[in-house]
């Protein structure tokens, strides 16, 4: 192979799409960044034949099926505190293609959505559906965290400690 | 030649291979509901009083609960006594860092303990007290 054969290839897998690994890395124990193409699948599904047509419209967790045949479930987005179902949601039943991170933890393996695309001639866009679902429902917030009605029901009722009565010292 | 075309298939076939499933096995548990994130990752201390309401933020925004057991092993909670919903579900919002025993199916496949809920046996609440050594995880408050 010629040098400047060479250079072409490098090229091609440098700009190839999804052979960049563009994942944020967080510094946790056995995380591995990968950009994985896989199915969408609901995992209640996937592992136990209760099937919906729809992968549970949102209410499920989700995970990715890829070509070898591993099933992740793709458990945390882009969102602070938040899950990655709606960003994968539209994809039920077909190839997407994800970048993020893969925790190889002994205990449990996870998948961090980072960003993802229908196919390689998409953009790639981040997995922020969580907000802009909450946004619409309750408007904006600064911390949705704290100013989610469910949240503040359940901690108001059993405080920040999950004891009612059980109060942090000043 | 014949030995080593065989060889070949053989492993073909095993790179191929969906990954290790096991068939699905009626078990009791006993454990700790947890926030899958912050207890796998351990990018926080993420257990017991001084978690929970980080845990709460999390079931809310749909990240998995798992429960850990005395083991230290990890089921992810696709299914509660009947209700297939497992995101924001409020009823395992409302249970979460609690101590519960639950009867259920495991399904174990490529390194992952899915457990389907049947019955929640016993709920002994949150017995787990963290916070006087770790305070509010995060941000404290």
């Amino acid at each position: 192979m010629t040098g400047r054969a060479l250079v072409r290839l490098a090229l091609v897998l440098l700009l190839a799409p999804g052979a960049a690994f563009a994942a944020q890395t967080w510094g946790i124990p056995h995380e591995k960044p990968v950009v994985l193409r896989g199915e969408v699948v609901d995992l209640l599904c996937e592992v136990a034949g209760e099937c919906t047509p729809d992968c549970g419209g949102g209410r499920r967790q989700l995970g990715l099926v890829t070509t070898d045949g591993r099933l992740y479930p793709a458990v945390k987005g882009e969102v602070f505190f938040a899950g990655a179902t709606l960003d994968l949601l539209p994809y039920c039943g077909r190839e997407v293609m994800v970048d993020g991170l893969v925790i190889e933890n002994p205990a449990m393996t996870l998948l961090f959505v980072q960003k993802l695309r229908g196919s390689s001639r998409e953009k790639w866009k981040p997995a922020r559906a969580f907000i802009e679902d909450w946004r619409r429902r309750n408007g904006p917030a600064r911390e949705w965290w704290r100013a989610d009605p469910l949240v503040r029901e359940v901690i108001a009722r059993d405080g920040v400690f999950g004891i009612p009565g059980l109060e942090p010292e000043e | 030649m014949h030995g080593f075309l065989v060889g070949v298939l053989g492993l073909a076939l095993a790179l191929a291979w969906p990954g290790p499933v096991r068939a699905a096995e009626r078990v009791r548990v006993t454990g700790e509901i947890v926030d899958t994130w912050c207890a796998i990752t351990g990018i926080m201390y993420g257990f017991g009083t001084a978690h929970h309401q980080c845990a709460v933020w999390c079931a809310v925004g749909g990240i998995p609960v798992s429960i850990m057991d005395d083991a230290g092993n990890y089921y992810m909670v696709l299914r509660l006594e009947g209700d297939d919903r497992s995101v924001a579900e409020p009823r395992i919002v409302s249970i979460q860092t609690h101590r519960v025993t639950v009867d259920g199916t495991l399904v174990e496949r490529d390194g992952v303990k899915y457990l389907l809920v049947d019955e929640v046996a016993d709920d002994r609440g949150i017995v787990n007290l963290t916070h006087e050594e770790y305070g509010i995880q995060p941000f404290g408050e």
